[in-house]
């Protein structure tokens, strides 16, 4: 071995050129597709939407975009695309806040959406934090800022990704890699976009939703020791802000782009739950909902839709694996009354839906 | 600051070393001083609101330790100023970390809505505890004079300051003091960058990428068996390739400016009882509360009941220093009652025939890392009543989900697994000898192959690449 100082000098330099190394594998294969769709190895897609969504809206071609949280998250593209006749891409993201689903939205506007579909449930609008800052949500991996660009290429986990994406590209390899990608501790595991979380086509709906879980639910959130979790943070004031600010701040900023946006059908136990533990948040919610329903419904390019007091979905609790997590069955026909608009909120009565659903809230008793 | 980000790695370190040796052509003493300032630039960056209580705690301790060694104090005086050292400590230390937890049982017990809320200074515990060994030391008679720039640097120095190895002064000034360690040895600054860079790579490539396992146990309302066991397995591996992680680290980092820390990890899960786990894991803390604590007790030396007592109170203080819940309280008590079983077990069960020895140890190692990661569960959870639900889904194989992310689980959990137990630990690699100061000696002599150097620099390169803009050290809470 050379000398000391020599060793010392080749540990460095030879740390470099495996920094750089590692940074123009992962430029070279892009399993994001940030820079290129795939082309030199098959496109593989990540389950982590937070990121994903940076390269889907770079990669893919689409005119319609869908936004939610965790109660939109099973959707399957080609469903959507099936049922309202468009060429969509799923941008829902699982416990996201008002802010990144704008801003996600409006990176998606930008790269070509005319039409936006958006479940909007009332505690995305709680506070979070600033989009700048937010520490789950790369703001410059979406711009492609210097600094989102060297975060993404000089990343140890997207290495892997990319060395694993290349030896699946190897023909004997292909086939029992991509096979066994699910099961193995990888990112970019899904060979189609369309399974981007969304349930397995063999998925056991029965045993996922039902009464039983529904209920069991129900009894959890409704504890004492834990009811007062069912109005954190929740704020008037402050939800009514953030609704302005990333709602309608980014509808008007784009009035050629139409927004489908519609209140999605939790079980009638979501707000029985807020009635008998916390009536408080029952009232924040059903204000805040009725200043949507009056705002959106002022707005020329939106077109509201208010699924929560169809009493055929909502009260029959086999439709739900909690409180308001809703079934494959219950998603295909949300797609099918988008389609047909029959619950399209009435502009001239932006209530009257809500004023339906305090009724079935004020009589429904809880069968155990 | 953090060890494991970019500004440090690149600008923070290479400057305070760059400035430590170009001091070091000139005095003995400047190197210290501007160690000790840039430790205090360390602590300050993120932390500055705690900077003065750390300043204070330094001039506090430093003052009643001057008393101790050099004032010529009657047994009594000396007595009444160790005292009042230590309760000064430990009343700063009880405000900051238990004034919240003692309000919350008195508001449980009483019915009161009282609320407490005082931010925890990081660090505290660390320094505390140094201070509080220092002032013991000195009151044995055990110190010699210490000048501040050197007491300021043995409590500040910024390798170990937020989350230790606890240092001792006897091991630690003497090293500030030596000329030696002011020149650049290029010996020591590859051994400490080749250790810097394991425990980079520990703490970004593997502890980070953990958490999601942990979650499946731990942030699941109900989580089925398997689910409950590969969380509490990942738990298990990531504390300790987070803080072996941070422990390399730090070790690294100051052989780089020539000073030697001990060790704290000594591959604690292939311990074969939990005396000796706690021989091997956070190694310092043990010596801590065995010299501090265990020991000033009585130890074993008043009969066995007594010992089991002392260390139950040993081992239920170790639990609550590490964070003020009942949830560490309930680690520390099973950690007691563990010791107290295995010192009893030693005591009443004859010694092993030779030809089940081998089999003996399997089994011991098996059952201590069992006991472990059950007392981790209570370490980790947010609650006892999380925690016993935690437990009992892993006592209830009715329910099994083993689906693609469970299995995805245990392949990662199998890998941590085999680089716990057939992979040797840092000192091991590395010959790092803290007692005989010596590091590294067949590199020295050339006898480790050049692709020794290659593998270092891949796992230095992967240690930088797995560096994420959020990600905290587990013990940075304590």
């Amino acid at each position: 071995m050379q000398g000391i100082p020599t060793s010392l000098r080749r540990l460095l330099l030879a740390s470099l050129a495996c920094v750089l190394g590692a940074a123009s594998l992962t430029y070279v294969v892009d399993p994001l597709q940030l820079f290129r769709a795939s082309r030199l190895v098959a496109a593989f897609y990540s389950d982590d939407t937070r990121v994903q969504n940076a390269g889907l809206i770079r990669s893919q071609t689409f005119d319609t975009a869908f936004m939610g949280t965790s109660l939109a998250i099973h959707f399957r593209q080609s469903d959507i695309d099936r049922a309202l006749g468009v060429h969509s891409l799923k941008l829902a993201m699982t416990g996201s806040n008002s802010r990144q689903q704008s801003f996600v939205l409006e990176q998606a506007i930008a790269r070509g959406a005319k039409r936006v579909i958006w479940a909007m449930d009332d505690f995305i609008f709680i506070d979070a934090a600033g989009i700048e800052a937010d520490p789950y949500l790369s703001v410059d991996l979406y711009r492609r800022t210097a600094k989102g660009i060297a975060s993404y290429l000089f990343s140890a986990a997207m290495a892997k990704e990319s060395l694993f994406a290349l030896l699946r590209s190897v023909p004997p390899l292909q086939e029992p890699l991509t096979r066994a990608a699910p099961y193995l501790p990888l990112k970019f595991a899904l060979p189609d976009v369309d399974d981007i979380y969304a349930l397995p086509r063999d998925f056991d709906v029965a045993s996922g939703y039902n009464a039983r879980r529904t209920l069991a639910a129900f009894t959890y959130i409704t504890a004492p020791t834990r009811s007062r979790f069912l109005g954190e943070d929740y704020g008037y004031d402050v939800m009514v802000r953030h609704f302005e600010r990333d709602a309608v701040g980014l509808i008007a900023r784009y009035p050629d782009v139409t927004f489908d946006i519609y209140f999605p059908p939790y079980s009638i136990l979501q707000f029985v739950a807020m009635r008998d533990a916390s009536p408080a948040t029952l009232k924040t919610v059903t204000d805040l909902t009725a200043r949507i329903a009056e705002r959106l419904s002022q707005l020329p390019n939106v077109r509201l839709h208010d699924f929560r007091a169809i009493k055929a979905v909502t009260h029959d609790l086999d439709n739900y694996s909690d409180v308001i997590h809703h079934s494959p069955v219950v998603d295909a026909k949300v797609l099918a009354w988008l389609a047909s608009g029959e619950y399209r909120v009435d502009p001239s009565k932006p209530t009257a839906a809500l004023d339906e659903l305090k009724m079935q809230v004020e009589a429904y008793r809880v069968e155990r | 600051m953090l060890f494991n980000s970019y500004p440090f790695i690149l600008l923070f370190l290479p400057i305070v070393l760059a400035g430590y040796f170009w001091l070091g052509r000139r005095s003995n003493l400047t190197p210290v001083i501007w160690l000790a300032l840039a430790s205090l630039a360390f602590y300050a960056i993120g932390n500055w609101q705690f900077l003065p209580l750390l300043l204070i705690s330094i001039a506090f301790n430093f003052g009643i330790g001057h008393l101790l060694i050099v004032a010529e104090l009657k047994p009594l005086q000396r007595k009444a100023a160790l005292a009042f050292g230590v309760i000064g400590d430990l009343v700063v230390l009880g405000i900051f970390k238990y004034a919240g937890f003692v309000t919350e049982n008195i508001n449980a017990l009483a019915g009161t809505h009282h609320a407490v809320h005082i931010l925890l200074p990081v660090g505290i515990s660390f320094y505390t505890f140094t201070q509080i060994a220092f002032l013991v030391d000195a009151h044995r008679g055990q110190v010699a004079a210490y000048a501040l720039p050197h007491y300021a640097l043995f409590v500040t120095y910024f390798p170990h300051l937020i989350a230790g190895p606890i240092l001792h002064h006897k091991d630690m000034i003497p090293q500030f003091e030596r000329e030696k360690a002011k020149h650049p040895d290029p010996h020591l600054i590859l051994c400490g960058t080749i250790i810097f860079a394991i425990g980079l790579f520990k703490k970004t490539c593997i502890a980070d990428g953990i958490q999601p396992l942990v979650a499946l146990a731990f942030e699941a309302r109900s989580p089925s068996f398997d689910q409950a066991w590969l969380g509490a397995l990942a738990y298990t591996f990531q504390l300790y390739f987070d803080f072996s992680g941070y422990s390399d680290m730090a070790i690294g980092i100051s052989l780089m400016f020539g000073i030697f820390l001990p060790v704290n990890f000594n591959s604690p899960y292939k311990a074969t009882s939990i005396v000796e786990f706690w021989r091997r894991w956070h190694m310092t803390l043990s010596q801590f509360l065995r010299d501090y604590l265990y020991i000033p007790l009585g130890g074993n030396r008043r009969g066995r009941v007594l010992r089991y007592v002392n260390l139950l109170v040993t081992m239920l203080l170790g639990g609550l220093w590490h964070g003020a819940a009942w949830t560490f309280v309930v680690w520390g008590a099973l950690h007691g009652v563990y010791l107290c079983v295995n010192h009893a077990f030693n005591a009443l069960v004859p010694a092993m025939p030779p030809m089940f020895s081998r089999p003996a140890r399997v089994l011991g190692c098996v059952l201590t890392f069992l006991a472990v990661v059950i007392a981790w569960v209570f370490f980790r959870a947010d609650s006892v009543a999380w925690a016993l639900r935690v437990l009992h889904a892993m006592a209830d194989p009715s329910i099994i989900v083993f689906g693609r992310e469970e299995i995805a689980a245990l392949v990662l959990v199998l890998i941590y697994a085999a680089l716990v137990w057939l992979a040797p630990n840092t000192q091991a690699i590395m010959g790092y000898d803290h007692a005989g100061r010596r590091v590294g000696e067949n590199l020295r002599a050339g006898r480790m192959r050049p692709l020794f150097l290659y593998g270092a620099s891949l796992v230095l390169a992967f240690g930088i690449l797995g560096i994420q803009s959020h990600s905290e050290f587990i013990y940075f809470r304590f």
